[in-house]
């Protein structure tokens, strides 16, 4: 009997480890990652764990892998063009994307899966990510564009940095801020560094001016009024007010330039968001305890406040298996668009979310320990009043990839006219193949 | 034989294919004869990439070749003191990680680096901006081809020297020769098959320049496109335009290149082996 009783036990116990086993195989389902930013992978495995919390019956397994940001798209890029070896979800950065549309798009569309949150979120951030009327991929961030001030220089040179309301009061503190200390000719302290070997301080001056790359019907509308007095004012920041200079090693991602800032050459600069987790990452405490976050001076009354820089979609492709892409599809959303993922964009990344009502949310406005101990998201905010659209289209990285490497150096270093500048980027880019109007 | 063939022959016999066909994302081919080969043409990147390329591997030439046969024939000459330690200072950026040398590179050419203190110091130059000057883009990366290939040509060199026989410089030592007249009439020309091995070589390396350029303007042509090489364009086309059929193109061209100067090099080596 107890030999029988033991049998039936092992059975049992067989069955039931193995039955267990099994439902656990079968249920969590398996999604693959690439990412080129570590903490976005992270990021992305918490609203993973989230998930499961919250949908236990359908639990996701999700292993991200991070690349190095080059390699990452290549292999994404090589991946899709054989057709075999490419992730289930993948981060492409905003001046990839539209690399990735040529040809047969080999994304998978997430309309359906955006369309429940649409109302919630600043709707332009999907524009970047969007080809033949169809979402594409889904940011992490606003990435709306704030002015970085150094206080301790602002306050040196007796300026006030809430007294900065519009580009006229900037150029004028910056002025007083620009100073030849040593005074050997050439200024040690300038109110700004712009960059000649990357978009982000231009593409927000254009966008700022109701200018840009692309208009919202796909045409390129670099010779557009707005553009061209965009780049003029941008040139006369260095050249006739000479209140900014060119940022060292070209761009504000150089090792050169976070020495510049460290040192405090440099009193201010405008860059998304984003940039503030540089100033403890890659410069000093010390820095990133005189800094402060305020909105972007405007030009005009009514006119744009801010505009949105950078930016990385999580996509689809096309390589996963067709059982997963509805869950894959609805946890991407649940990952990036609902109320509690985009506290924890704040929380988690430090990122300014693209859903409106959580600014007001206790979460984002805790003093920081840096930044003179504000509340930064109360100026990130305050920026926000009327957001730049940012189009994109198929010749986006182009246009990228001509700006930083000829257009705003001849512009800034070699003084060259903006129509000048304008006119040979849209030379170059109907060699290539692009429509470029008139 | 068949890993060669696969990994060898097919790419290049496919880069030749695309070369002719429309090729702008995934299954967009379409065959249009030789109209990538007039877009390359057309483009004012590809004039500049192959003018720079072409500046670059004449600036290279120019130092690649004088500088290690000198310093080669220095320590093979015996007047060096612990010359081996010198041979092993002198190869070993050949086998630094390119990655790492990079960064340091971008220190040492910074605008406060020490380049520029260097040059203050010595000849009382005002500093320049190297990481920001078109003009000095390739100045910038010639200075770092001589830094890795140095060592590796001395190499090259001293192998030579090895075979030069003893004889003939102590013949010429009785007879009153003096060590420039050793060097001229002895060293140099039977280095000769060694030195255009080495010409051929820095050539061919000249051209392919890639990843020096890419790592240390971060993937592009540094400062206005200074530093903007024929590889570098080949990539940005590929990679960032996604057009692999004008990419195709500008690779055929630039091997095209390459092939002529293998050309000279073969025929060079003919000359050379019928003398022998």
């Amino acid at each position: 009997m107890s030999k029988r009783i033991s049998l039936l036990l092992l059975v049992a116990i067989l069955i039931g480890s193995f039955g267990f086993g099994v439902s656990v195989a079968q249920d969590a389902t398996d999604l693959s990652l690439w990412v080129f930013v570590d903490r976005h992978g992270l990021f992305m495995q918490q609203q993973a764990e989230r998930w499961n919390e919250v949908n236990p019956d359908r639990p996701i397994n999700l292993t991200y892998e991070q690349i190095e940001y080059t390699q990452m798209h290549d292999n994404l890029l090589a991946s899709l063009l054989v057709g075999a070896g490419a992730p289930d979800l993948a981060d492409v950065e905003i001046k990839k994307f539209a690399t990735f549309t040529k040809g047969d798009i080999q994304f998978v569309p997430l309309d359906d899966a955006i369309d429940p949150y649409r109302e919630d979120i600043i709707q332009s951030r999907l524009a970047p990510y969007t080809a033949g009327g169809h979402n594409y991929g889904i940011d992490y961030h606003l990435g709306s564009f704030v002015m970085y001030y150094n206080t301790a220089l602002l306050e040196a040179a007796g300026v006030d940095v809430n007294s900065i309301v519009t580009w006229d009061d900037y150029i004028e503190a910056g002025k007083k801020v620009t100073q030849d200390t040593d005074g050997d000719g050439t200024p040690d302290v300038y109110m700004a560094s712009i960059e000649t070997t990357d978009i982000f301080s231009t593409y927000a001056i254009m966008l700022m001016n109701g200018g840009g790359t692309y208009n919202a019907d796909g045409e390129i509308i670099l010779d557009s009024p707005e553009n061209v007095a965009a780049l003029q004012f941008m040139q006369d920041l260095v050249h006739v007010h000479g209140i900014a200079r060119a940022a060292s090693g070209g761009g504000h991602h150089s090792p050169d330039h976070f020495v510049d800032l460290t040192e405090g050459r440099i009193a201010s600069l405008w860059m998304p968001q984003w940039y503030m987790t540089r100033f403890p990452d890659n410069m000093s405490s010390t820095l990133a305890s005189v800094e402060v976050v305020r909105p972007m001076p405007i030009f005009e009354e009514g006119g744009y406040t801010t505009a949105m820089g950078g930016g990385t979609g999580t996509v689809i492709t096309n390589q996963i298996d067709e059982s997963k892409i509805e869950l894959a599809k609805e946890f991407l959303a649940f990952a990036k668009l609902t109320y509690e993922a985009n506290v924890a964009l704040w929380t988690d990344l430090g990122f300014d979310p693209m859903r409106v009502d959580v600014y007001d949310d206790e979460a984002l406005l805790i003093p920081m320990d840096d930044f003179m101990g504000e509340v930064p998201f109360t100026y990130i905010k305050a920026g926000l009043g009327n957001v730049a659209p940012e189009y994109t289209g198929p010749f986006y990285p182009e246009i990228a990839t001509i700006m930083q490497t000829t257009a705003l150096y001849d512009l800034i270093e070699n003084q060259k006219s903006p129509e000048e500048v304008i006119a040979a980027a849209l030379a170059e880019l109907q060699a290539m193949g692009a429509e470029v109007g008139g | 034989m068949i890993v060669f063939l696969v990994f060898k022959v097919y790419p290049v016999i496919l880069a030749v294919i695309m070369s002719f066909q429309n090729f702008q994302g995934v299954k967009s081919q379409e065959w249009v004869g030789l109209t990538n080969y007039q877009n390359v043409f057309e483009l004012v990147r590809f004039n500049q990439a192959l003018a720079n390329t072409t500046v670059y591997t004449i600036g290279t030439l120019l130092i690649l070749i004088p500088l290690p046969l000198i310093l080669a024939v220095l320590l093979d000459s015996g007047r060096v003191v612990q010359s081996t330690v010198f041979r092993t200072l002198i190869f070993l950026p050949a086998l630094t990680s390119l990655v790492v040398a990079g960064t340091v590179f971008r220190l040492i050419l910074a605008e406060d680096g020490f380049l520029n203190l260097l040059l203050s110091s010595t000849l009382g130059i005002r500093p320049l901006r190297w990481l920001e000057t078109a003009d000095l883009a390739l100045p910038s990366l010639i200075l770092v081809a001589t830094w890795r290939w140095t060592g590796i040509n001395i190499l090259y060199f001293n192998s030579g020297l090895v075979n030069i026989p003893r004889e003939l410089y102590e013949a010429a030592v009785i007879d009153g020769a003096s060590p420039l007249q050793l060097f001229w009439r002895i060293t140099l020309p039977l280095l000769r098959p060694t030195t255009l091995f080495v010409v051929v070589l820095s050539i061919i390396g000249g051209y392919q320049v890639f990843v020096e350029p890419f790592i240390i303007y971060n993937g592009g042509g540094g400062p206005g496109d200074g530093g903007l090489t024929m590889a570098l364009l080949i990539y940005r086309t590929a990679f960032t335009s996604f057009n692999f059929g004008t990419a195709a193109a500008m690779g055929v061209i630039l091997a095209a290149i390459i092939f002529v100067f293998s050309l000279i090099q073969f025929r060079y080596f003919g000359v050379f082996s019928r003398e022998d």
